[in-house]
């Protein structure tokens, strides 16, 4: 009789939680297909999809995303590397120094990026490329949360210092324990790492709009002050993408190479 | 001249010292074990072989040569460790293959260097399996055929048999020792089972808070131990204190009962302890011998023997006999007279 209880309110909680979530996506789903009126149609996509300025911004934001992805995973990989290696009384204090873009808001740290940088000594701000290189600071920044994390979540299910001593004394340096020893072994943890640094990067609204680039978040933005359609089939797209990625991570942290990697 | 030799070596984390004025020559094709507890700085030892860890101050030397600060990977020292430390990303094969294509020899010398070492380690079915598909004494089996691939001038065991279960420790134990006489490489071996370092080495050194306390054979640390932690640390043993009566000859007395020490080289004539393993002791008087009577305070079975606690002058005394069947076994709380040979007990 209990255990009969005890399942009612389990889904009667998850129904709720089910709705809770998806009633408005549902809502913009079937919001986005009556561009035309009276019945259902692709019409506010095949809109977005034929004007220049998304693409555009999709190009651009997809760039930025992968060259934050590389940058990150060269930052990231050895130094949470060196830090279960060499240092891990450190660990408390690196923690929260990657915690810090959660608690600055981006606002913040995209004026402090425009005001530091946009005058002399490093005047960043002056020419496209260098507000780029600009942009994809503060996205490295921005990502470093998740990067850290699943990089260090990789890391831990790897003895990491036994494998590191097993590989230098069969005769590896350090260059060749990273390449053929540490990172195919954390090649899971830098995909989830890296599809989630893209997800973020690729909807990313407040660095991009502040240092005027045509990124995909603030073509999003601008459409939702002018068009009622559009923006709905946008942001279906960016979920769309997002879940892609978060169901690409899910595939392969199940695949059956999975335990190969991790040992397990 | 020594194959390996350690010269002083000291090591210090901080202000805890971990290794202290340590000193060792190895021969080739020697297999000596490390035995102590935890912390008596065995593994730090170990690990200084293996380049791990740097000396606070003394020289390893490997056949002349000085390793002391040469980095691990230039040390030609094959490691085996407790975790296994198998590469999870590569197959049994590449795994074994590792150190050869690191040291850039052809494909085919790597493939037959693969085999053969397969072969030594009976699992050349297994090649193409990864880690994960293995049981643990396979696993440490192939770590032990990668060490060895690369032919290592000395090769280190890190407590190899600790994570396996009784019965493959006993298994793999043995082919350790196979494969260590068969190949003849010299090997250190670090090690908190006496049982494992008893049966393994050629020499055992006894470590404890960071010295050497006794170096000698299996024997000589079983039958001669220099010191209290030896004697206790190796086997059980009876310490019963007593008091001098005969220097000279090595008379002593327990409560009102005279003994006779077989080795009492050391004595100052202060109060010592007599030492005796429990299986030197068996029951009833015999003229000539050392004669003890006392009271059954426990008897234990313990599978292959049956432990007797006596109480003698208000000490507790082990007796180890062999579980017969036909053997009659005294109750708790009987008197019961043991005796044991001079040359069997010593004075500490």
């Amino acid at each position: 009789m209990n255990a009969r209880r005890s399942n009612f309110w389990a889904l009667f909680w998850g129904a709720l939680a089910i709705l809770y979530f998806f009633l408005p996506l549902y809502g913009t789903l079937d919001f986005s297909l009556r561009m035309k009126r009276g019945e259902l149609s692709l019409q506010a996509y095949q809109i977005v999809f034929s004007d220049p300025r998304f693409w555009e911004g999709f190009r651009y934001s997809t760039l930025m995303a992968l060259i934050t992805i590389v940058i990150s995973v060269l930052i990231f990989v050895p130094t949470v590397y060196w830090l279960h290696l060499k240092v891990p009384q450190a660990r408390p204090v690196v923690e929260i120094i990657t915690i810090l873009p959660f608690i600055i808001p981006a606002i913040v740290y995209v004026f402090g990026l425009i005001r530091t940088f946009s005058r002399p000594p490093l005047q960043l701000t002056l020419s496209p490329f260098t507000t780029d290189i600009l942009i994809v600071t503060g996205y490295v920044v921005i990502s470093m949360p998740y990067m850290f994390r699943a990089v260090d979540v990789g890391m831990r299910a790897i003895d990491v210092r036994s494998l590191t001593e097993a590989a230098q004394s069969l005769g590896s340096n350090w260059f060749q324990i990273l390449a053929h020893v540490i990172l195919p072994n954390l090649r899971i943890a830098i995909l989830s790492g890296a599809l989630i640094c893209f997800a973020t990067v690729m909807g990313e609204l407040i660095l991009a709009s502040f240092l005027v680039r045509p990124a995909l978040g603030p073509y999003m933005a601008l459409l939702g002050l002018t068009k009622a359609y559009e923006p709905a089939a946008l942001a279906i797209i960016s979920y769309a993408l997002t879940w892609f990625s978060l169901g690409l991570i899910q595939l392969i942290s199940r695949g059956g190479t999975a335990q190969q990697f991790t040992g397990r | 001249m020594s194959h390996l030799e350690l010269i002083h070596l000291h090591k210090s984390f901080g202000h805890s010292v971990a290794v202290q004025d340590f000193n060792l020559s190895v021969q080739p094709g020697e297999f000596v074990s490390f035995l102590g507890p935890s912390g008596c700085g065995k593994t730090t030892t170990l690990r200084m072989i293996a380049g791990f860890e740097l000396p606070t101050s003394g020289v390893i030397t490997l056949d002349g040569r000085d390793l002391t600060y040469t980095p691990p990977n230039k040390r030609n020292v094959g490691m085996v460790f407790q975790s296994y430390a198998l590469f999870p990303n590569m197959t049994v094969a590449q795994n074994v293959g590792y150190g050869l294509k690191i040291a850039g020899k052809p494909k085919a010398e790597i493939a037959a260097r693969v085999q053969q070492m397969l072969a030594l380690i009976q699992m050349e079915k297994f090649a193409a399996r990864y880690p994960y598909q293995l049981s643990g004494g396979q696993q440490q089996r192939v770590a032990l055929a990668r060490a060895l691939a690369i032919r290592p001038q000395v090769l280190l065991l890190d407590e190899p048999l600790s994570a396996l279960d009784a019965k493959i420790r006993l298994e793999l134990r043995q082919e350790i020792r196979r494969i260590q006489r068969q190949l003849g490489i010299t090997t250190i071996y670090v090690t908190h089972d006496q049982e494992e370092a008893l049966s393994l080495s050629d020499r055992i050194v006894v470590m404890s808070q960071g010295k050497i306390e006794q170096v000698g054979t299996p024997t000589e640390i079983y039958n001669e131990p220099a010191t209290e932690f030896v004697a206790q640390f190796v086997g059980h043993i009876n310490l019963l204190p007593v008091e001098i009566l005969s220097p000279a000859e090595g008379l002593v007395r327990l409560g009102n009962q005279v003994l006779r020490a077989g080795r009492f080289g050391h004595l100052n004539g202060k109060a010592v302890r007599l030492a005796v393993r429990p299986e030197e002791l068996n029951p009833g008087r015999v003229d000539g011998l050392n004669n003890l009577s006392g009271r059954v305070e426990s008897v234990t079975y313990l599978g292959s023997i049956v432990r007797i606690r006596l109480e003698v002058e208000g000490h507790l005394l082990a007796l180890d006999m062999f579980n017969e069947r036909r053997l009659k076994l005294p109750r708790s709380g009987e008197p019961l007279d043991v005796h044991f040979p001079v040359e069997a007990c010593w004075l500490l």
